[in-house]
């Protein structure tokens, strides 16, 4: 397994370099080309007993062990009723204890080994991870298979958790940055499984019995991919493993179905108060998912309006120019089989608010209309090509990376074609996705802060923010019980 | 400038790292084969070869950081690394000297009006101020046809330059990349390009982008009550202050104060650089003494004067405002390399919280983790069931030394701060006693030890890891630290305990969210 990595590279690297005379330019610099091949996902991918699917890469550096299992169930999955169900399982899968160990003990003896052994929920995916050294190898295994296979999620931990997921709450409306996300979320996908949030009623209600049903409902060997990376054999390792899992059996499961049609908010402003002395503010519209055909058109324009931070056209105007902010930019998130969003982001001194806002409206109009440069498309370009082995660096995340692709059922060629796809994107492309995906008519302007000084704005651009389009005063629910008042 | 000599220090090989209780660990396979080697002018080069994905992980290290400020100039240090991204005297600038006379004028009319703006007490001739800010727009707007945008930013980007960024710290700024193996001449020709022919652009809109990083931290719940508590526990020494400085400073610190803080550090003699990752260092060698050893040597710097004085009083301080309920009890402690450091980084890692993700998210609340309670949390969350959260930390820096214990009470339960203050100072007397359970200490040690196996597996955290240590004591005390920590003794843990933990070494800090929040 050692082969792995075909890395074709020319072994002269830097030997032109040496002896050479001073250059004066950096464009006088010449380097010696580099060829790197990616790694195959094939060669990796493994299937244990009971069609468990994995993907194993030796890795024998450091004398270390990893290993992951990515089921699929998230929190999604969950009814409008068993919210807050998800963190509860985060906080206590491991903490719960097994039939037979209890949880404490585990974490008492993972610690003792130096190790970590964490549980967390997503969106779609939910994913135990442990990591040992691999002299603790055998030890660690029997550990995460129990845990895995046999949580009993014990009322003590449950009565732990509770009280401090709640306190939480209480920390939902204190952060002027995650309050933005999730009400610019709320909007833009409305009432759904992407923006439900527990109350602390919720919390409340989870009991022991619920958890072990969505264990027993989702976590057995066909829906959930592992992933192991370190100092091992793979051959040794694949004979533990089966017989960790044997006689773990499959069941029929479906998941649930998940209605696309989302809200078409207002156009306009919507505004939060909070006494800060910035502006936090997002705009734009839902955007698309990866397995769209556009995607990498849509990278590489996305890069240059707003995602390719000092060589962006939004951090040159807004920030380089004008001093007007810290953090700006612009953004495509992605979910899985969902649409992501498109965001133009920026937090600035209440007074420059609509200075800002008016900016990033002009750049989002203006790669709308006009072909971008060569130069423009040469960074873009050369940034996705030439970075492209960093996606590679860490075994572990290469892996997973692989478990992933698998898991959402993107194709496998998806690295090896990647340069391909982005090498072909062309400047009349690039203008023709900004004009798909890019829809000032539809966006909305979601700002938080300090109405007042905000809605003044200053000398560049005098308020009000109406100015923008038409202001609606948002009122944050409470999050104890998520009713507004 | 060719004496090469390429310091071969092989093998350090953790065989000794991993604990008696484990002697079974895969010792002897782990080396830290870092080559070192020095210009002349000073510069010194680690490097760390491993064969692997064709990419470098390159970090410069400068010893200088928020330390070396004074009052007045305060936050310059991090001021001065934004402004190392704006460009030199041959990047970022097609005529240097056409654009020089426009920036030097700016200059000019900004003094005049910082003189009208901050000298004088009511705020200065408005009139007169508005009328040169006017002429100083024109400038600006003229010298912008000189200017090439965020040149070195796009050249590391589109050759595939990531990890692309730079940071200041109280003690150190560094500027890293990663780059494809076949580039680190690129590095090499622009790290020494702005290290020598620095030239601070559009120095003043840069400021007011500063400014706005300062906002972005002040609106973070608590920030404005963190600042005050760190400036009254730091008295004297220039820890007292963030990085970020004091707004007062920012808004008045001139284009000269820049000039006089680059000099006199951003020298070779006062800088490391590292790389960790795929190259060949005999090839290296030759490159890093063309484009470094251009650069000349500059002044010794003188190490920091004012080291924290004993407090020999209690402090004490409250707040409230929008960001939870919490107790921190502070201890004046050792600074780094002290033979007290490592007792106390083993008594935090015994109090303290084990494995990641416990702890508060800011992420809503899909989010857990593993790692059992220290015995604070044992003691408060789980037995006494008073706190959501309870741990300890040691922050052993350059010149200060920090312990900490800190609580979060349960408000379910009424629960006050001032209840989880007397069940940690009843803690602090049994540890002082009796201190920790082999089994305790153990598991921190063994903890440390993984942690730091770990540590070794991101080239770019090896490279920073490296860099930051040579400035200090040398890149071999990231190991030999851990034997000192292998080496810490129960009675060691009850004397620092003893020696540390007094009222008259302490400051005790309680915030309280805001009724109604």
């Amino acid at each position: 397994m050692k082969k792995t990595l075909t890395i074709l590279f020319a072994l002269a690297l830097v030997l032109a370099a040496s002896g050479f005379a001073q250059v004066q330019k950096p464009s006088e610099l010449k380097f010696v080309p580099l060829r790197y091949d990616p790694p195959d996902p094939k060669a990796f991918r493994t299937e244990f007993a009971g069609g468990l699917r994995g993907f194993v890469q030796e890795d024998r550096g450091l004398p270390l062990f990893n290993i992951s299992a990515t089921v699929n169930f998230g929190g999604l999955y969950l009814p409008k009723d068993k919210q807050g169900l998800d963190a509860l399982m985060s906080s206590t899968f491991v903490r719960g204890g097994t039939k037979t160990r209890e949880g404490t003990a585990i974490e008492e003896r993972i610690d003792f080994l130096g190790g970590s052994l964490g549980f967390n929920v997503g969106d779609r995916t939910s994913t135990l991870s442990l990591s040992v050294l691999s002299k603790d190898i055998d030890e660690g295994l029997a550990i995460f298979f129990d845990v895995l296979m046999n949580p009993e999620f014990r009322d003590s931990a449950l009565a732990l958790a509770k009280p401090r997921l709640i306190q939480q709450l209480r920390s939902a409306n204190d952060q002027p940055n995650g309050v933005l996300s999730r009400e610019y979320e709320k909007l833009l996908y409305g009432d759904g499984p992407l923006t439900w949030r527990p109350t602390q009623k919720a919390y409340e209600a989870v009991t022991s019995a619920d958890l072990k049903a969505v264990h027993a409902q989702y976590f057995f060997p066909k829906n959930i991919i592992l992933v192991a990376t370190g100092d091992f054999s793979k051959a040794a390792l694949k004979a533990k493993i089966d017989k960790a899992v044997a006689g773990w059996k499959n069941k029929p499961v479906s998941f649930p179905a998940f209605a696309k049609n989302f809200p078409s908010p207002e156009p306009g402003v919507y505004f939060i108060q909070m006494p800060t002395n910035q502006g936090y503010i997002n705009i734009g519209h839902l955007g698309l998912e990866d397995t769209n055909p556009d995607y990498y058109a849509v990278q590489v324009m996305n890069f240059i309006l707003g995602g390719g931070s000092f060589t962006s056209r939004i951090t040159t105007k807004v920030r380089s120019d004008e001093g007007l902010s810290y953090s700006q930019g612009s953004r495509f998130s992605y979910r899985w089989g969902f649409p992501g969003t498109f965001s133009g982001f920026v937090q600035t001194k209440s007074e420059t608010v609509g200075f800002a806002i008016s900016l990033i409206l002009a750049e989002i109009n203006r790669i709308r209309q006009d072909l971008v440069s060569d130069a423009e498309m040469e960074t873009a370009i050369n940034y996705y090509l030439e970075s492209f082995p960093s996606s590679f660096e860490s075994p572990q995340a290469t892996m997973s990376t692989f478990a992933n692709l698998e898991m959402t059922g993107r194709p496998m060629d998806y690295y090896k074609t990647f340069r391909d796809k982005i090498s072909a994107v062309t400047k009349a492309k690039v203008l023709e996705v900004a004009k798909k995906y890019l829809q000032p008519e539809k966006m909305v302007l979601m700002i938080v802060g300090d109405w007042e000084p905000c809605n003044k704005g200053g000398d560049k651009w005098p308020g009000p923010l109406e100015k923008l389009g038409k202001v609606h005063r948002l009122t944050l629910a409470d999050p104890l019980t998520g009713l507004t008042k | 400038m060719k004496r090469t000599l390429g310091l071969l220090l092989a093998v350090l090989a953790l065989a000794a790292l991993v604990g008696a209780r484990q002697p079974q660990a895969a010792a002897g396979t782990i080396s830290l084969d870092v080559k070192e080697h020095v210009l002349s002018n000073g510069l010194k080069i680690l490097m760390l070869p491993r064969p692997g994905i064709p990419r470098v992980a390159c970090y410069i290290y400068y010893k200088v950081g928020s330390i070396n400020e004074r009052p007045g100039i305060t936050g310059i240090a991090h001021v001065h690394e934004h402004m190392m991204f704006k460009g030199t005297k041959t990047i970022g600038v097609t005529d240097f000297e056409k654009h020089a006379a426009i920036d030097r004028k700016i200059d000019e009319l900004m003094g005049q009006i910082y003189r009208e703006k901050y000298w004088k007490a009511d705020g200065g001739d408005q009139a007169k101020i508005a009328r040169l800010q006017k002429e100083v727009d024109a400038l600006v707007a003229s010298e912008k046809q000189y200017i090439v945008k965020d040149e070195l930013w796009n050249l590391y980007m589109k050759n595939g330059g990531t990890g692309l960024n730079a940071s200041t710290g109280n003690e150190t700024t560094n500027y890293y990349v990663t780059l494809p193996s076949n580039k680190l001449e690129l590095q090499m020709f622009l790290e020494s390009d702005r290290m020598m022919n620095a030239y601070f652009r559009e120095f003043y809109s840069e400021k007011d982008v500063v400014m706005e990083e300062r906002r972005l931290s002040e609106n973070q719940p608590g920030f404005f009550f963190r600042e005050q508590v760190n400036a009254a526990f730091y008295a004297a020494s220039p820890y007292h202050w963030e990085v970020l400085g004091w707004m007062d400073d920012l808004k008045k610190m001139t284009k000269a104060d820049l000039v006089e803080f680059h000099n006199q550090f951003y020298v070779p003699n006062n800088c490391v650089v590292t790389y960790v990752g795929d190259f060949d260092p005999q090839k290296l060698i030759p490159m890093a003494e063309k484009y470094f050893g251009r650069v000349p040597r500059g002044p010794d710097v003188e190490p920091v004067r004012t080291y924290e004085p004993p407090q020999y009083s209690e402090k004490r301080m409250s707040g409230e405002g929008p960001a939870q309920t919490s107790l921190q009890i502070m201890f004046h402690a050792p600074p780094d390399g002290h033979p007290d450091a490592e007792a106390l980084s083993v008594l935090a890692g015994v109090l303290g919280a084990g494995g990641g993700g416990r702890g508060f998210g800011q992420r809503g609340g899909r989010f857990g983790g593993g790692g059992s309670l220290g015995r604070l949390g044992k003691l408060l969350v789980e037995e006494k069931q008073i706190a959501v959260s309870a741990g300890a930390s040691s922050r052993a820096q350059w010149y200060v030394g920090a312990f900490s214990f800190s609580a979060s009470p349960r408000q379910d339960k009424n629960v006050q701060p001032e209840d989880l203050e007397k069940e940690i100072w009843a803690e602090i007397e049994r540890l002082k006693k009796d201190g920790a359970t082999a089994d305790e200490i153990q598991k921190t040690k063994n903890r440390s030890e993984a942690m730091f196996i770990r540590g070794l597996t991101s080239n770019a955290g090896l490279a920073g890891r490296i860099g930051r240590a040579e400035l200090t004591r040398g890149w071999r005390s990231i190991l030999t630290d851990l034997e000192a920590l292998r080496k810490v003794s129960n009675d060691d843990l009850k004397r620092v305990a003893a020696k540390y933990f007094v009222k008259d070494n302490s400051l005790t800090a309680i915030y309280r969210r805001k009724a109604g929040r």
